[in-house]
């Protein structure tokens, strides 16, 4: 398992090269310069030579490469952000906490209330409640981030003056954006959940447990979730790593400083050094969730080795 | 192996717990710093804050983070209406835009308007306690025009050749040219001074952030910039206008991008003032009584860019027909829910300096008409490129369905903004485009120059479209050197003329900046400049 995991980590290496280049790449070729952008009219072409010169925009494009990289390795570097004027990974640092707390409370209502709607409409299936169950999920998948966050901010904080409208500070800032944030999610997990519960419980040996008189929660439980949960492991794992790329929509709404906004604002201004920056962190954060899949699967089933 | 797996998925469960939600939970300690930045709170306003159950805060939801609070590194007015409590200029507009003295007392103008003389106000210190004179101006306005500092204004304080200390009390402002427009420069926002003593640590200190270190003469000084979240200012107890003192304890700048939100805080109690509505909420909130919507004229002028290199846009009858052709309260109404006018002129009617023209009033008889006299019977195609904003698409939209009516097939081409100015920049196939400007400056000579002098085509401004007309230029240059403001304001005039006769633009329209506020707030002003001022605020 140990040297499954060294092998692994040793393997993201190269691919995590071949993402710096396609990133740098990506930012640099993007029609769009960023002293115009962020200056506009309102410097003088020599001025703007001289910006140009100093932030190394002149040179060519495997020379500014290379001098990037050689800071990332050596220094730990990764430069200064045109827009803000600020250390890029001291900003990534201080948004990727806000980013962390907020993905791992959307994944709390979304297991939580994901395994909980897909274990009842599968062990009662074809009731009313399965079927509730099921329209809402897709529902919940339906409704567009956007207008349910501002809906549930509409009741609880402007209505009923339960939470803060926005911002981030104690927990109560928290609940709403991560509720909006799961709720997809959640209905992914229940509809994942349900059929994959579904397909285990016609197994022989969930017949056994049943014919020696087991009750059938008892059997749901110990048996079936232990099976079923692999793939729904698989599912939430990528939610998970899609969800730490920042969630623009729903950061945006209720003012949370997470990545996502970051994001997007240094694209608008094609501030590159945060763009790269961020592009090489979620390709990490990716790679890191998936090991993570991986080993959780021997947990969950010690049938499963590590080769 | 396993009981090993147990107690590794044990540390790492915990570790993660804690250092997640201990390590950087969002809880900001730091804000039970509160209590001790008014308790260090002025023996002046002492008083009021023992009153007060509640400490009186006004709360700012603004459309997005400051980029810098240092007065010359920033160019959008977001930025300015953050800074505003803090710093002030020789002179500064009044709510028409004119300019009037603030830490001069009076100014005069030698007789070819090449040098101006301030008189400076005496008595005004710095939040750090350094004395505001002469030297301050002229260190500050040296340091923005020393282009190694590579401060964002740098170009904008272009039009200075040297500053002049002629005692502690006067200074001389010598301009490159004879440029009657130098007040309304100096009037700008940006045009606001920072300690001698911040100047001199950064001189000292390269490190040193003078945009995170806010140091002016202000009635509000700086407390707190915490990254994301807020900028808070604090009363400086030893401000020299004791009639516009601050009356409430601090104020609170938070960046809220989503607007649907900024309307939520206001209606929540969580905002007493929220910046920039868009116009479909305005009416909703002037509806309700415990808000009041203020919505003042931009400086924006939003129009439909020609490329005049193209041969369907160089005879001058075809750009009237496509101004005759848009019917501008159809546009207004759809587009912005009325919250604007008709541009009657290149530029916006606060604008100091602003002739109104006669508008091209919708006629498509006239439109067609003109089109046939041009060759264009059946009229051409075109592309028409745009913002990928709702906005401007909205608008993109309704122009190219009225231009069909006469015959003008435009396809609507959205691109992100950076793209597009690119594009416009280095005329990549550019043809009609969606243009919107304001002139950072509130003054005819920004608002023109930029855009229709023949010395401003793309890329080093913004004339995209490459309009160029000898007289425009001609009466543009000559207005900045004349030292007599009436005559520069006339040429200013005809120039405004000969562009809106010319039409290398066509004239949208120049939208409302609106602004809602909780009725318990009062002392709010919304400057045209796209500035919100809450210095003389008052929370009830």
């Amino acid at each position: 398992m140990f040297s499954f995991i060294v092998r692994r980590v040793a393997g993201m290496i190269p691919l995590l090269i071949v993402v710096s280049i396609i990133s740098f790449l990506f930012v640099h070729l993007t029609p769009g310069d960023p002293i115009r952008v962020l200056y506009g009219t309102e410097i003088s072409p020599a001025a703007y030579e001289m910006l140009k010169q100093k932030e190394g925009l002149n040179d060519p494009l495997y020379v500014q490469y290379g001098r990037y990289i050689k800071k990332i390795v050596t220094q730990g570097d990764f430069g200064i952000s045109y827009r803000t004027k600020s250390n890029v990974s001291e900003e990534i640092v201080r948004r990727l906490c806000y980013t962390l707390v907020l993905t791992l409370a959307s994944m709390l209502w979304a297991v939580v209330i994901g395994l909980a709607v897909g274990i009842i409409s599968a062990t009662k299936r074809n009731t009313i409640w399965d079927r509730l169950g099921m329209v809402t999920t897709i529902t919940a998948l339906s409704i567009p981030e956007f207008w349910f966050g501002l809906m549930l901010m509409q009741i609880f904080a402007v209505q009923l003056g339960w939470l803060p409208t926005s911002g981030s500070g104690g927990l109560e800032h928290l609940i709403l954006p991560s509720l909006t944030l799961g709720l997809g999610v959640a209905a992914i997990v229940a509809r994942f959940t349900r059929s994959s519960v579904l397909d285990v419980l016609r197994e022989d040996y969930v017949r056994t447990a049943r014919a020696k008189g087991q009750r059938g929660w008892v059997i749901v439980m110990t048996h079936v979730l232990r099976s079923a949960l692999i793939p729904v492991v698989t599912m939430t794992g990528l939610q998970f790593g899609i969800l730490l790329g920042g969630a623009v929509v729903v950061e945006q709404v209720f003012a949370w400083p997470g990545l996502g906004s970051y994001l997007i604002d240094s694209i608008l201004t094609r501030d590159y050094p945060v763009i790269q920056a961020l592009i090489l962190l979620f390709s990490v954060q990716f790679l890191v969730v998936n090991l993570l899949v991986d080993v959780s699967y021997g947990l969950l089933n010690p049938q499963i080795r590590y080769e | 192996m396993l009981a090993k797996w147990k107690r590794l998925r044990l540390g790492l469960g915990i570790m993660l717990a804690a250092g997640l939600f201990a390590g950087c939970s969002p809880a900001p300690t730091e804000t039970k710093t509160e209590p001790a930045n008014t308790g260090a709170a002025p023996a002046a306003e002492g008083s009021q804050t023992k009153q007060s159950a509640e400490p009186k805060t006004i709360t700012v939801a603004v459309e997005a983070e400051p980029v810098s609070l240092d007065p010359q590194n920033v160019t959008d007015g977001n930025s300015l209406t953050v800074q505003r409590p803090m710093f002030e200029g020789l002179m500064t507009f009044n709510d028409q835009m004119k300019p009037v003295p603030l830490l001069a007392t009076e100014y005069k103008f030698n007789d070819n308007a090449t040098e101006v003389t301030f008189t400076l106000r005496e008595g005004v210190t710095f939040h750090d306690g350094s004395p505001f004179n002469a030297d301050v101006v002229k260190a500050n306005l040296d340091f923005v025009r020393d282009e190694k500092n590579g401060l964002a204004r740098n170009n904008y304080f272009s039009f200075i050749k040297e500053v002049i200390v002629k005692d502690p009390t006067h200074v001389t402002i010598v301009s490159a040219e004879p440029n009657s427009a130098m007040v309304s420069y100096l009037a700008h926002p940006s045009a606001a001074f920072k300690s001698l003593e911040s100047l001199n640590k950064k001189k000292a200190d390269p490190g040193f952030n003078l945009d995170r270190n806010p140091v002016g003469t202000g009635p509000f000084k700086f407390a707190e910039w915490k990254d994301n979240q807020y900028v808070k200012v604090v009363p400086y107890e030893n401000y020299w206008d004791q009639a516009h003192k601050a009356k409430v304890e601090s104020i609170v700048y938070k960046p809220v991008i989503e607007a649907g939100t900024r309307i939520n805080m206001l209606k929540a109690g969580e905002a007493d003032v929220i910046s920039k509505l868009p116009t479909q909420s305005a009416k909703e909130i002037s509806q309700d009584s415990s808000f009041n919507l203020f919505t003042a004229p931009s400086l924006n002028v939003y129009y439909v860019g020609m490329n005049l290199k193209l041969k369907k846009y160089q005879d001058k009858r075809v750009r009237q027909a496509m101004n005759y052709a848009i019917n501008k309260d159809d546009l207004i109404a759809g587009v912005v829910d009325g919250y604007a006018q008709v541009a009657d002129s290149a530029i916006a009617p606060h604008t100091f300096g602003y002739s109104q023209q006669k508008v091209y009033e919708y006629n498509p008889e006239q439109a067609k008409q003109l089109l046939a006299e041009a060759g264009y019977k059946d009229g051409f195609d075109a592309v028409l490129w745009t913002r990928n904003s709702s906005e401007f698409i909205a608008i993109a939209e309704n122009v190219t369905i009225q231009l069909e009516k006469i015959g003008i097939k435009a396809k609507v081409q959205p691109y992100e903004s950076g793209t597009l100015f690119d594009m416009l920049d280095h005329e990549k196939g550019t043809d009609l485009w969606i243009g919107r400007w304001s002139p950072g400056t509130g003054e005819a000579d920004y608002g023109l120059r930029p855009n229709f002098h023949t010395a401003s085509f793309a890329p080093s401004f913004n004339n995209s479209g490459f309009y160029s007309n000898k007289e425009v230029d001609k009466l543009l240059d000559d207005a900045l050197v004349t030292p007599n403001q009436e005559e520069a304001l006339k040429k200013y005039a005809q120039a405004q003329q000969i562009i809106y006769e010319d039409a290398p633009w066509v004239f949208l329209h120049v939208p409302d900046n609106v602004v809602a506020k909780s009725k318990d707030v009062t002392g709010v002003t919304v400057l045209p400049s796209d500035t919100v001022l809450v210095n003389d605020a008052e929370k009830n």
